[in-house]
């Protein structure tokens, strides 16, 4: 029999109904009556001095209530990051600035009866801009002839390097061992640079925000949020508004990706209604969230290594430069996680040296995004280890088995490479990868298809690549979720999380970890997420986080609940506590068989003796973070005469421990590894001359959709992770690591052609493969 | 505010289009987008617009004996269904946007949109197709190739309707047609290729060659075109560097968010040599 009641089980997801049916509520159904609409006003130019603002003629326009810019609003250095306080992104913005710095940043905003008044008003704002010479090329950033953006005003809030004279927005530098030893040790060293792009989450409800007043003269902030909690303490700091005045509520939510961790739209709502003693509302077009929101960081990473001519690797050097755009959002903890989700798999190296800079440029600003680092940290790796592996002649899934960490190991650099700052030691409780490995490879059909560039048609060839990778599972010593529960008389329980569900299905992962706890169906818990005044704090969803640190809040507090229950079950039945067992909503003595319902329990607390309700509250911070761990494979067919990429099959086998709601893993995995696939082949941003993006709608940055969508097959390895709730670690992110090497490597495979840069477009590899004469 | 008229028969388009300056709207398809303002706001045109998509007179498509008559305002998806539509049409029709794009959008609009990737536009040059162009006086034919004039133009006058398509009726033995497009559907043509040809004892009876997205019309010749009649594949890959010289000179594609110049050069050219040398057996 089952171990389980409701864990490993796909359940209904809570929402799937109410989602389908359309009756859920995301932010912009949510109608107030005298709304004021608001919309924003972006720079033209990259880089400016705003002289003069002068609103007389859009302020003339009917319906135009209220204009800010940078000369009506507090001037509070903040960040949008959308982190834990102190964030470690640096404090470089303003609500709105007297500088510009890239096209795309804030010079006011509109707030008008209607959306048209506010448009038309926008256009007639009359903006003297001093331009200023603008910066491009992170290369460049940090030399001296190199235009300064920020200024030297501008601080970090922890102690790390932040030099904006300098155009340095982070730098994160560990050496482990002794490098030049390991380089003199080796028998060649292999150096290459790899490049990845800017790409956008593309969440398919834009960002959105609406504020108001309640009737005791609160502000209510209802926005399109992962992170409700930093919302209402960003919002407290820089309107100077009592967080006690302020509730954030988190309806559903369409996709965020780490998009909607960033805190910049509802300062501005609640400004506006703050001001005007009315609702507010912003909803961003597509060519705002492109251009005006956030990106993946691009970035340039060198990686040397020294080799032995058995492939032993004897000294590592990785050296990242990350764009991080005009402002500084997580560029220091992305820029970390090149280094700090990366170097740990490969922990036999002694030798290793990290170097990573942040700089500024007049560019879109980078931020969190799904993978967060370890995604262009792993494209760099998987490529070079591929590399490797064939000028050592050595089967690349040999390769990977014999140098990835295992259980019981740790690595060096988990301690020497936090998020930011130093890390947390921790030794692996649960790795399968070797697994994944095999299991992956028998599923793409490796050794039939590795090197054997079969033929497909007159003009494709097919190859197979793969890559491995991990990720973590929440910010260790730091990230806290906390849950509350009671309960009802009929049997159910209130639980009250403040892990926010993105569309990512954790409300349903959360119920279903209370309920195992419980022994009840999943029916039972009535869950409610993110609304700040009602459920308890929890950093909110990032970092792969929610169902390990969050889920582990809930089965804390679930163990209270049980733990009461019994005591009260145990004095109905007048049975020992130990005795007692929770099962299917009742509570049975094992001995006599003698059982008492959750109902008569419920109200037998609540109105006979000793009443009192059965309720609980508890917080999980976790001491480690420990990784899943997947290898992914993929078979393309590269079209000669074009330089087309198919992908025919994509095989991710992933160990993310117990899995709590198998389907829910699927769509997870799935998910990313379609974001994973767009990215590597298609999605980019394009600037013309002037640091415009030219690209800033569907219409041209293309995202993979249903048609192109691949063979895809998900192979959940059985795991188990003692630290995690019943076994569970994180799913969220990992998956987009693989397949931007994978592919890159079945390139390789099938053409001899090797990409250092993403995307993989039909014109570069087409350009490729006709100057390697392979065409 | 968009004012826009719904006539109830073609009559009365026509008199509007006679009366007023106006759009016609068919499908809307291209439309939409380009009259499209800040988000949440209703679309906006320069000029009221007169929907004709409803009109059965422009909806039908009748076979006659040497030729098809296709109705201006006949959806994508309606022809792709269509028993009487030649094959080569039908291969192109497959590949256009999605399918929810074809539900809607029509041929006529597709050819009056005149856009250098209308994907509708290089099979209707090589099949030799005309259109019937209508105001309130009468009728005119024009050649296909005479009626687009360069990007987004065309010698519709203001009073006039694109009212049908003709297609001469010819089978092919060989249809080759490539879009490259940068996903499998709903984008824009970065190039595309349509090769047909009409094989008797070995020898090539009848070919046409067109390229899409690489000029602001459709590039083919029949200059070239008849140089390769009568032709076996052996006497072709004599002339194919010929040939391909020939077509570059005509092929004068950009660089733009899709693609760049040398791609779709150079590209182009291979899928024609490809045509060929492989596909002509």
């Amino acid at each position: 029999m089952d171990k389980y009641l409701n864990i490993g089980k796909s359940v209904k997801k809570i929402d799937a109904t109410s989602l389908v049916t359309g009756a859920e509520k995301f932010t912009s159904d949510f109608k107030f009556e005298n709304t004021l609409y608001i919309v924003i006003l972006y720079s033209p130019h990259s880089h400016a001095e705003i002289m003069n603002i002068d609103t007389t003629k859009a302020e003339n326009i009917e319906g135009v209530v209220d204009i800010l810019h940078y000369k009506n609003v507090p001037r509070v250095l903040h960040t949008t990051a959308g982190q834990g306080y102190p964030e470690p992104s640096p404090y470089d913005t303003y609500l709105f600035d007297k500088k510009v710095r890239f096209v795309g940043d804030r010079v006011a905003l509109v707030a008008a009866n209607t959306k048209e008044a506010a448009v038309q008003a926008k256009d007639k704002i009359k903006v003297d801009y001093k331009v200023l010479t603008p910066l491009y090329n992170p290369e460049k950033a940090m030399e001296n002839s190199a235009q300064q953006i920020h200024e030297d005003d501008e601080y970090a809030k922890i102690p790390v390097k932040y030099r904006p004279d300098i155009n340095l927005a982070a730098e994160v530098e560990i050496t482990l061992g002794d490098i030049k030893k390991g380089f003199q040790k080796a028998d060649f060293i292999e150096e290459h640079i790899y490049r990845t792009q800017y790409a956008s989450h593309c969440a398919i409800e834009p960002h959105a925000a609406a504020s108001f007043f309640d009737e005791r003269g609160r502000l209510v902030i209802i926005s399109s949020t992962q992170v409700p909690f930093h919302v209402r303490r960003i919002v407290s700091s820089v309107l100077s508004i009592p967080a006690g005045m302020i509730r954030v509520i988190k309806p559903r939510i369409g996709g965020g990706f780490g998009g909607k961790q960033e805190v910049f739209l509802e300062p501005l709502v609640s400004l506006v209604t703050w001001r005007n003693k009315r609702p507010a509302k912003i909803i961003l077009s597509r060519k705002e969230v492109f251009v005006s929101s956030r990106t993946r960081h691009p970035t340039r990473i060198r990686m040397k290594t020294g080799v032995e001519n058995d492939g032993t690797i004897t000294s590592l050097e990785m050296d990242g430069l990350m764009n991080a755009g005009a402002y500084g959002s997580h560029s220091l903890t992305v820029l970390s996680n090149i280094g700090a989700k990366v170097l740990p798999i490969f922990n036999k190296i002694e030798n290793i040296h990290f170097i990573g800079r942040s700089v500024y440029t007049n560019l879109p600003i980078g931020g969190a995004y799904r993978g967060y680092g370890a995604t262009q940290g792993y494209f760099a790796f998987n490529q070079h280890m591929d590399i490797i592996a064939r000028k050592t002649n050595q089967d690349i899934l040999e390769f990977f088995k014999r140098w990835h960490i295992q259980e019981g190991e740790t690595s060096n650099v988990f301690k020497a490479l936090g998020e930011g700052k130093e890390g947390v030691d921790q030794i692996i409780k649960s790795c399968k990868l070797d697994e994944c490995i095999d299991r992956g490879a028998a599923a793409i059909n490796w050794y039939n298809k590795r090197g054997k560039r079969i033929k497909s048609g007159k003009d494709r060839v097919k190859g197979v690549g793969m890559a491995v990778a991990m990720q973590g599972s929440g910010i260790p010593k730091i990230d806290m979720g906390s849950a509350s529960m009671k309960m009802n008389e009929d049997g159910s329980f209130n639980l009250l999380v403040g892990a926010t569900d993105l569309g990512t299905g954790s409300d349903t992962i959360l119920a279903q970890i209370a309920s195992e706890v419980l022994r009840i169906p999943v029916e039972k818990i009535i869950i409610l997420s993110s609304d700040t005044d009602l459920t308890p704090f929890d950093v909110g969803a990032y970092a792969s986080s929610t169902t390990y640190v969050s889920g582990s809040a809930v089965e804390k507090c679930a163990r209270k609940i049980a733990e009461q229950i019994i005591n009260v079950a145990s004095n109905i039945l007048k049975s020992k506590k130990e005795n007692l067992l929770l099962d299917m909503g009742k509570v049975i003595d094992i001995r006599d068989k003698k059982a008492v319902s959750f109902e008569e329990i419920s109200l037998y607390s609540l109105y006979e003796q000793d009443q009192f309700q059965i309720q609980s509250q508890a917080s999980h911070v976790s001491s480690e973070s420990p990784p899943p761990f997947i290898a992914q494979f993929v078979e393309v067919e590269v079209d000669i005469k074009t330089g087309r990429i198919y992908v025919i099959k994509f095989v991710s086998a992933v160990d993310c421990g117990q899995p709590i709601h198998p389907k829910l893993v699927e769509g997870q995995v799935e998910g990313s590894v379609v974001n994973g696939i767009s990215y590597a082949l298609w999605e980019d941003y394009l600037f013309d001359s002037k640091g415009r993006m030219t690209n800033n709608r569907f219409w041209d940055y293309k995202i993979y959709t249903a048609t192109d969508i691949p063979e895809i097959e998900t192979i959940v390895v059985s795991s188990y992770e003692e630290t995690g709730p019943f076994g569970a670690k994180s799913v969220g992110e990992i998956a987009i690591n693989g397949p931007a090497p994978a592919i890159a490597n079945a390139i390789y495979d099938a053409t001899g052609v090797r990409l250092f840069d993403i995307p993989f477009t039909p014109e570069k590899v087409y350009k490729k493969i006709k100057e390697a004469g392979r065409t | 505010m968009v004012s826009a008229y719904r006539p109830e028969n073609l009559k009365e388009a026509l008199l509007r289009r006679k009366e007023f300056r106006v759009i016609p709207f068919a499908g809307g398809t291209d439309l939409m987008v380009k009259g499209r303002r800040w988000s949440g706001l209703a679309p906006h045109f320069k000029l009221p617009v007169l929907f004709i998509g409803h009109l059965g007179e422009l909806k039908n498509v009748e076979l006659e004996q040497n030729c098809l008559r296709i109705g201006s305002c006949c959806t994508l998806s309606y022809l792709l269904e269509n028993e009487n539509m030649p094959q080569a049409i039908k291969i192109a029709l497959w590949m256009f946007a999605s399918p929810a794009i074809r539900n809607i959008g029509t041929i006529g609009g597709n050819i009056c949109n005149a856009s250098p990737a209308g994907d509708t536009l290089p099979v209707l040059y090589a099949v030799n197709a005309s259109v019937v162009l209508k105001n309130m006086n009468g009728i005119r034919e024009v050649p296909i190739e005479q009626f687009i004039k360069g990007v987004g133009k065309t010698v519709l006058q203001d009073d006039e309707l694109l009212k049908e398509i003709i297609i001469p009726i010819k089978s092919f033995d060989i249809i080759y047609y490539r879009k490259i497009g940068t996903r499998k559907a709903n984008a824009l043509s970065k190039i595309s290729f349509l090769g047909l040809a009409k094989m008797k004892n070995g020898l090539i009876e009848d070919i046409r060659i067109s390229f899409g997205a690489v000029a602001p019309t459709v590039v083919g010749s029949r200059e070239i075109e008849d140089r390769l009649k009568g032709k076996t594949k052996k006497d072709i890959k004599q002339i194919i560097p010929e040939i391909c010289s020939q077509y570059s000179t005509l092929l004068k594609p950009i660089d733009d968010q899709r693609s760049n110049a040398y791609y779709r050069k150079t590209v182009s050219l291979r899928l024609l040599k490809h045509f060929l040398t492989t596909e002509i057996l």
